[in-house]
């Protein structure tokens, strides 16, 4: 199986799509997969110290979401499995909004707020704190030079525990935008080390 | 405030384990349902699942949403 991309994983005995659609079946088939998504909210979020009343919150809204978009499920995985898949998402969005209320992104990406500590001890200083200390002041160089400054603000935002989702929110701007943000900012730090002679295996060797 | 000891070693962490990725977060959410499954089933990946890969591997958010999906549908299985 999954040889080839357009292969549907598996067929359900139960045409959820069919029955969701169908105004005398509809109720029933609303139940169904009401049952269903609770009990894989349950399985996700009581882990992250979530109450069944948060689970049930998010099942309604979910249900919500999945009828709007049930033209945009393709078949490729079984109906629940996406169902879930939308439903895991407005969990965690709104656990990241909760959580992140009341943080400003300014609060964590303040200017010059990038700095790289070298908190490395001076006394006895072994070989690897020597490596440590030169690959810390590489970074700090390649920071400043090689990222944007709106690279600068994901990168502070994300290490500071802010979601993409939530920088995304606070900056006007989308998701995948911030995530591509990011994504480049990385890579130019990587190239960044590789162009100063420093491969990833040095690095991993020494901050292992 | 500078970076803190544990955020520069996620920063190098991040960096070295970072890789090309033509997928962003949406082409992810669309995909991680066939993938799931995928992985659960232990089938081999097509081209299209292994792009959903190289992102979780790159994207913290969307693999936090990955394995909270895995503990559901562990649960829906059980
Ligand atoms: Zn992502």
């Amino acid at each position: 199986m999954y040889s080839t991309e357009s292969q549907s994983m598996a067929t359900e005995p139960y045409d959820w799509v069919e029955n969701l659609k169908n105004e005398s079946h509809r109720d029933d088939a609303i139940g169904k997969l009401r049952e269903v998504l609770l009990r894989g909210l349950k399985g996700a979020f009581y882990r992250r110290g979530q109450d069944d009343a948060f689970c049930e919150d998010i099942c309604q809204e979910s249900l919500i979401r999945i009828i709007k978009n049930i033209d945009s499920f393709e078949g490729r995985s079984k109906f629940t499995t996406w169902a879930i898949s939308i439903a895991i998402r407005v969990g965690i969005s709104e656990l990241r909004r909760r959580h992140h209320k009341d943080v400003s992104l300014d609060a964590i990406t303040s200017k010059n707020d990038m700095k790289i500590e070298l908190a490395v001890a001076e006394e006895g200083a072994s070989g690897s704190d020597i490596d440590q200390r030169a690959i810390l002041e590489t970074l700090g160089e390649l920071i400043e030079n090689q990222l944007t400054d709106k690279q600068r603000t994901v990168v502070r935002a994300l290490l500071g525990g802010m979601p993409v989702e939530e920088i995304a929110r606070r900056t006007d701007s989308n998701r995948n935008a911030v995530y591509k943000l990011f994504h480049d900012a990385k890579l130019r730090l990587k190239s960044g080390f590789e162009a100063s002679s420093y491969s990833m295996s040095d690095i991993e060797s020494v901050f292992a | 405030m500078p970076l803190s000891k544990q955020q520069i070693d996620t920063l190098l962490t991040l960096v070295v384990n970072s890789s090309a990725d033509a997928m962003e977060c949406d082409g992810c959410l669309v995909n991680v349902a066939q993938f799931a499954e995928a992985e659960l089933m232990g089938a081999s990946l097509c081209e299209s699942m292994k792009k959903v890969q190289t992102h979780l591997r790159n994207c913290p958010c969307c693999n936090d949403e990955y394995e909270a999906l895995l503990a559901a549908l562990e649960f829906v299985e059980a």
